[in-house]
């Protein structure tokens, strides 16, 4: 599958980008603005994609993933706090939050490379929230 | 200015009638004159109502003499401030015939205002016929003006809680915006942390390098699951050990796509101070690691995690059933000195038995109750 992983943090990208590629997935680019994400989703336009939601531009992710969702591009955020997400998930299939492990990102990565391929028959990880899962936050 | 006279005569007539009614040793004239309280009687047979008698506690009150009310009517008591509301109370009680109490703004003769507690009652005669109003003052002014002060203080008081609460709510704002960025900053760290240990661990082309390094990477880990699942919770003061067993237990023996090893869990929410959620989840951490790695060696196995409270006490169990190996002399030491030492951070009690290819851990714990309901 064709990923793009949308994250400002350059070494926390590169490192997941080998760890999909070890997956054996390709990566048709790394974004760290908005305006990246854009570029690369019209220049090699990807089947899934990882999308932190504070950019170099702002906590622009969000944008990003209603843009993927526009285009209905399947992508999941991956953030150190998903409480930010409205409760929408702004279209995201789910969250994984940060900091994941390297187990946990490889069965997300198994789970959602079956799902994107159309097999929903695999158990979801415990490292991605489900949207529908999502627990809405109680305020008092 | 002829018939003001006539009328003044009048009321003072009736007045003198009134008082001739009662003989000099009347008790009740006595006291009516000696009370400390002001009084007056008006006569409403005669023009506009005046007064026709007051007494000397009304004169003091007022500063009018006696020669100078009878005859008039008592609005000469109103002035700038009072309130014509309360006014015209006053008058349609009169029309009615009927008592009022009311308090009013009124003037002395030397223009002093006072607040008046004002009783107005008729008087009737044998024929239910109002032959006299009588009424009595009280000067409250001194209640009416701590009154004014209670309410200023009050009011102020009211103003220093709002600004109080204003500073507190900034206050609390800047806090949970710092307390979110040192989370995501810490979180970030963490994670930057772990890609560092990973790609040495991917460049590096000795076996026994790659396995230190994942070591290195599997306890950074298990600290990273705590601070992302103790700022998950609304309360951060709580760690649930239960779900931090979940996640680890299933991603763990999720990665390593082995049929042959069987993970069953038994898990009930046990909630653990947040001091003591990182040394309990390195114990977890290296109980679990050491039965999948038991049986990843031996060609699979059962592992069965418990969680579960135990009256005040609660209790971590990991059993396996896998042929026992021996480990590997390093990480075996490292296992066993984080074990020790997590343990002895959290006064946990750890007991190991193993019969044949069973081998049991288990850790109990004291737990504070309030720590346990669930919510």
């Amino acid at each position: 599958m064709k990923v793009m992983i949308v994250e400002d943090e350059m070494l926390l990208a590169m490192e997941l980008e080998s760890e999909v590629e070890a997956a054996g997935h390709s990566v048709v680019g790394v974004a760290a603005s908005s305006g990246q994400a854009a570029d690369i989703v019209r220049d090699a336009p990807p089947e899934f994609a990882f999308v932190d939601i504070n950019l170099q531009d702002g906590p622009t992710g969000i944008n990003v993933g209603r843009m993927l969702a526009e285009k209905r591009i399947p992508y999941v955020f991956v953030s150190g706090n998903i409480k930010k997400l409205p409760d929408d998930f702004a279209g995201a299939i789910g969250a994984i939050e940060k900091p994941y492990t390297i187990n946990g990102m490889a069965n997300a990565l198994a789970y959602i490379s079956a799902l994107v391929q159309g097999d929903d028959s695999m158990p979801p990880p415990a490292s991605l929230v489900l949207a529908q899962d999502a627990p809405r936050p109680v305020r008092n | 200015m002829q018939e003001y006279d006539q009328r003044r005569t009048d009321a003072r007539d009736a007045g003198q009638r009134l008082v001739a009614r009662h003989v000099r040793e009347d008790p009740f004239a006595a006291a009516f004159k000696a009370t400390r309280m002001p009084m007056i009687v008006t006569d409403p047979t005669q023009a506009d109502n005046p007064i026709i008698f007051c007494n000397a506690a009304f004169e003091k009150l007022t500063g009018y003499s006696s020669v100078e009310v009878v005859g008039r009517n008592c609005r000469f008591l109103q002035g700038g401030d009072t309130n014509p509301e309360t006014v015209a109370r006053i008058r349609s009680a009169i029309d009615a015939g009927s008592d009022i109490a009311v308090d009013i703004l009124n003037y002395r003769k030397n223009g002093q205002s006072f607040w008046n507690a004002l009783f107005l009652s008729p008087v009737r005669d044998d024929n239910d016929k109002i032959v006299y109003f009588f009424a009595s003052q009280l000067d409250f002014t001194n209640v009416k003006s701590r009154e004014a002060e209670l309410a200023a203080a009050r009011h102020q008081a009211e103003e220093a809680v709002a600004e109080a609460t204003r500073n507190l709510r900034a206050a609390l704002a800047t806090r949970t915006l710092l307390v979110h960025e040192v989370d995501h900053r810490v979180k970030n760290n963490l994670l930057t942390m772990a890609s560092i240990v990973k790609m040495q661990a991917r460049l590096t082309k000795d076996e026994g390098q790659r396995s230190a390094l994942m070591s290195v990477l599997n306890r950074i880990e298990a600290i990273s699951t705590v601070q992302r699942k103790l700022f998950t919770t609304d309360d951060v003061a709580r760690f649930d050990i239960a779900d931090f067993a979940r996640e680890l237990a299933t991603d763990l023996v999720g990665a390593i796509k082995r049929d042959d090893i069987h993970l069953t869990l038994d898990l009930t929410p046990v909630y653990v101070p947040a001091v003591k959620a990182s040394p309990l989840s390195l114990i977890v951490n290296e109980l679990v690691g050491d039965a999948v790695r038991r049986g990843l060696s031996d060609g699979g196995g059962e592992i069965h995690i418990l969680v579960k409270r135990l009256n005040g006490h609660f209790l971590i169990r990991v059993e396996d059933t896998s042929e026992p190996v021996e480990p590997d002399e390093t990480s075996a030491e490292l296992g066993r000195m984080l074990l020790e030492a997590s343990a002895r951070q959290v006064e946990a009690r750890i007991e190991r038995t193993q019969a044949g290819r069973r081998t049991i851990v288990d850790v109990t714990l004291l737990v504070e109750s309030e720590k346990d309901v669930p919510y």
